[in-house]
């Protein structure tokens, strides 16, 4: 695979520096390879690319880098791509396209306004139409949705399984037959992934005790598909907003409430270029704007040290830093801290733009998951529960707590911690 | 004797707008030009567009001479040169030669405008090999080049397809003798590029430096649109030697943010030569006694700092190149000042 870090290496079986014999594996004497040839044609194969053109207009302040999350873990940054662009690398044939996570950071420091949320997309889809590399696990999601609806690859008819044992009864919007204020719209991994099951569970019981009109899709839901876009999968990701749409305008609602910031982009800022244009909001948002209510709930107390993260879609992306903020302080008991990096500078969990799907692939080009970092850096602000509030998360996060040695750091959505002091449990 | 008349000394940019606006505040002018004809070194060095608004350099400075030579205040003389000063501030006697003739004049003030010359690339040292490759060239024969619309590399006559600039040839450099930078040649490099990209369309052209000094308009005018959208390539470290590779130059250095290593034929290189006082401004700053600086340049700024036409000398100003490097726009606005500066300081003498 071409990759833009190559250099010889020379090993002597013997060398003495100063006198000091310095034989061994590890003298290693690395020689830079030349650079014997720009290429600007590689630069602007990107930014000839519809939405790709602002590829071209990087001039190396390097902003970008130091905020990448990427980079942070690894060797990567948008400056750095542009370099290897003008160096040699073809983009659409190179790893490096498939390690951004679309987390935005690096748009949020550039004097140049080039967009990475843009200029990806752009470039995966370009490599996926010529048929070069793609992920294999990133190409299983791609199939899982196609086929099944969701990128877990779970059977459509499962889809609203999980409600049986909420607790509280969840109406299925075609079963009521009415006009509802809320539909919920609970999302992929909500619907099927065991912690995701925990916090729609716990979204339910909430809902419930305050009263909501509401009903969710049940198994005419289907993944709403912006992080298939965002990896480059924009046909797949236009079938499944037409068919979306479709069910969404079956109904009479008055508002959706996700459980997920990736959905919530979906709905709000993509889905309109395809005619789709109701009022959506995500589950932190719609909860604080009944906070009143919601703190006559909360009656039990919640004796923790709380540090939230910020999902780069409920944050960055769609600029929601308060509401989650204000509903975990609204818990009695609860003590919350702050990471270093926090809002607009919230360091990204490693699942956007279609890394939920490119773990394994994203490990072997990193020196850690972006998720342990993060783990870690919660871990050292001493909290005993890392609150999250975007269903990609709370899997990753388990895992990094683990991994990282930090098994005493519980990983909960905001959601479980709410519903943990209304129940008292 | 007390003279109410402002002497000016040369005839480019800086000295014709000063002539103007000394005429306009009412001065009597008299412009002393060592050339036969006005425009200075846009005019005499064959520029084609000037960086702001584009306009063509000619006839930008044919306006600025007509304006000059059908004013009734103002007296040219051609082929002229200083020869001595005598007198102080409100009575200098200033004895010229003009068109070979000896002659005398009366000067209340002076304004000095005799700018500045392109560096030579040859100078100390075979430089990039400027006087051994014709196809290594500097931004003033590419300069003519472009107004002819007609590129093409010296040694075989053909188009050039890789054309490199190395920045900051002779500038910034404390071994040539020339610690400062000379302001311009970034603006002029990418300038050059955007008509470079216009002209010769599929041409690749690249600009070598160690930071774009691109004050002012010349960033969103200049260095944006010649990145964005002529997809001129910028590379951070300077080319260290051209060597000859065949019928292609080939350029070495080190490319500073990739950290490697970096040989990369090319069919052109033009080297970015920065300004240095010209032979009349070290001539002028001799004669007259006045304070240069340690690089030539007539020192500038008066006592307080703050006052960047005043010489050392009462009664005598500095406006344009020739107290350091300057684009047209400063030298211009310094030409003003200047002029305002030499009227006043009449006036103040006469009253």
């Amino acid at each position: 695979m071409a990759g833009p870090i190559k250099a010889k290496f020379v090993e002597k079986e013997h060398a003495v520096v100063d006198g000091v014999d310095i034989s061994g594996h590890w003298n290693r004497m690395f020689e830079q390879r030349v650079i014997t040839e720009y290429t600007p044609e590689l630069i602007e194969k990107i930014a000839d690319l519809p939405n790709a053109e602002s590829f071209a207009n990087c001039y190396q302040c390097a902003k970008c880098v130091s905020v990448c999350p990427v980079d942070i873990v690894g060797n990567y940054g948008p400056r750095k791509l542009y370099r290897y662009a003008q160096t040699g690398m073809d983009l659409t044939e190179a790893p490096e396209l498939w390690l951004c996570t679309t987390c935005k950071n690096c748009l949020r420091v550039c004097p140049k306004e080039v967009d990475m949320i843009k200029i990806m997309p752009a470039a995966r889809e370009e490599a996926i139409l010529q048929g070069k590399f793609v992920p294999a696990e990133l190409q299983q999601a791609f199939e899982n949705t196609a086929k099944s609806g969701n990128p877990l690859g779970q059977p459509q008819r499962k889809r609203d399984a999980w409600i049986k044992d909420a607790g509280v009864e969840i109406p299925i919007i075609k079963d009521l037959a009415r006009p509802v204020d809320v539909l919920w719209y609970v999302g992929s991994y909500p619907s099927y992934h065991p912690r995701g099951i925990d916090a729609a569970s716990a979204a339910a019981r909430i809902f419930s005790a305050l009263g909501i009109d509401f009903a969710i899709l049940g198994k005419e839901e289907k993944d709403d598909a912006d992080s298939q876009r965002l990896a480059g999968e924009k046909g797949l990701f236009e079938m499944m907003a037409e068919s979306n749409i479709a069910t969404f305008n079956n109904y009479e609602w008055k508002e959706m409430v996700v459980t997920g910031p990736h959905e919530l982009n979906a709905f709000k800022n993509v889905y309109p270029k395809y005619g789709f244009d109701r009022p959506v909001i995500h589950y932190t948002t719609f909860l604080a704007r009944h906070l009143d209510q919601l703190k006559e709930l909360l009656k039990h107390e919640v004796n923790v040290k709380v540090t939230y993260h910020d999902p780069c879609y409920l944050g960055r992306h769609n600029g929601e830093y308060e509401a989650p903020r204000k509903l975990l302080e609204a818990i009695p008991g609860v003590e919350l801290v702050e990471m270093q990096r926090n809002r607009e500078n919230g360091y990204c969990c490693g699942g956007g733009g279609g890394g939920m799907w490119m773990d394994s692939f994203t490990a072997k080009h990193t020196t850690m998951r972006l998720s342990e970092k993060r783990a870690m850096e919660a871990a050292s602000t001493g909290a005993d529960v890392l609150a999250v509030a975007c269903p990609f998360e709370v899997s990753r996060f388990a895992d990094a707590v683990k991994s990282t040695g930090n098994e005493h750091v519980d990983v909960l959505d905001i959601l479980e911690l709410l519903d943990k002091s209304m129940r008292g449990e | 004797m007390t003279s109410g008349k402002v002497l000016i000394i040369g005839g480019g940019p800086a000295g014709l707008e000063a002539a103007r606006s000394a005429a306009e505040l009412g001065g009597e002018v008299i412009l002393i030009e060592k050339r036969e004809r006005l425009g200075g070194t846009p005019d005499r060095e064959s520029y084609a567009k000037l960086t702001h608004h584009w306009r063509d350099a000619s006839e930008a400075m044919a306006d600025m001479a007509a304006f000059v030579t059908s004013n009734k205040n103002v007296e040219v003389k051609y082929s002229a040169e200083v020869k001595s000063i005598s007198g102080e501030a409100g009575s200098f006697t200033v004895e010229i030669e003009a068109g070979g003739a000896a002659e005398s004049i009366n000067a209340g003030a002076v304004i000095i405008a005799t700018g500045f010359q392109h560096f030579d690339p040859g100078r100390a040292t075979q430089y990039y090999n400027y006087y051994s490759f014709p196809d290594v060239i500097t931004l003033t024969d590419l300069e003519k080049m472009l107004k002819e619309h007609n590129v093409v590399r010296p040694s075989n006559g053909e188009t050039p397809k890789k054309i490199a600039f190395i920045q900051c040839v002779g500038s910034r450099d404390r071994q040539i003798g020339n610690e400062y930078c000379s302001k311009v040649c970034c603006g002029i490099a990418s300038k050059q590029a955007i008509e470079l990209r216009e002209q010769i369309p599929d041409s690749k052209v690249m600009i070598f430096y160690i930071d774009m000094r691109m004050y002012g308009y010349w960033e969103n005018e200049i260095y944006w649109p010649a990145q964005e959208k002529y997809k001129v390539n910028y590379v951070k470290g300077l080319v260290s030697e051209v060597l000859k590779k065949g019928d292609k130059l080939l350029i070495r250095g080190e490319d500073t943010t990739m950290s490697r290593p970096m040989e990369v034929t090319m069919d052109m290189v033009v080297l970015s030569v920065g300004m240095e006082p010209s032979a009349g401004t070290r001539a002028v700053a001799q004669l007259m006694g006045i304070q240069q600086n340690k690089y030539g340049f007539i020192e500038a700024g008066g006592a307080g700092g703050l006052d960047p036409v005043a010489t050392s000398r009462e009664g005598i100003f500095v406006a344009g190149a020739a107290s350091g490097p300057s684009d047209l726009d400063d030298s211009i606005a310094q030409a003003g000042l200047a002029a305002a500066r030499a009227v006043a300081s009449i006036r103040k003498v006469m009253a």
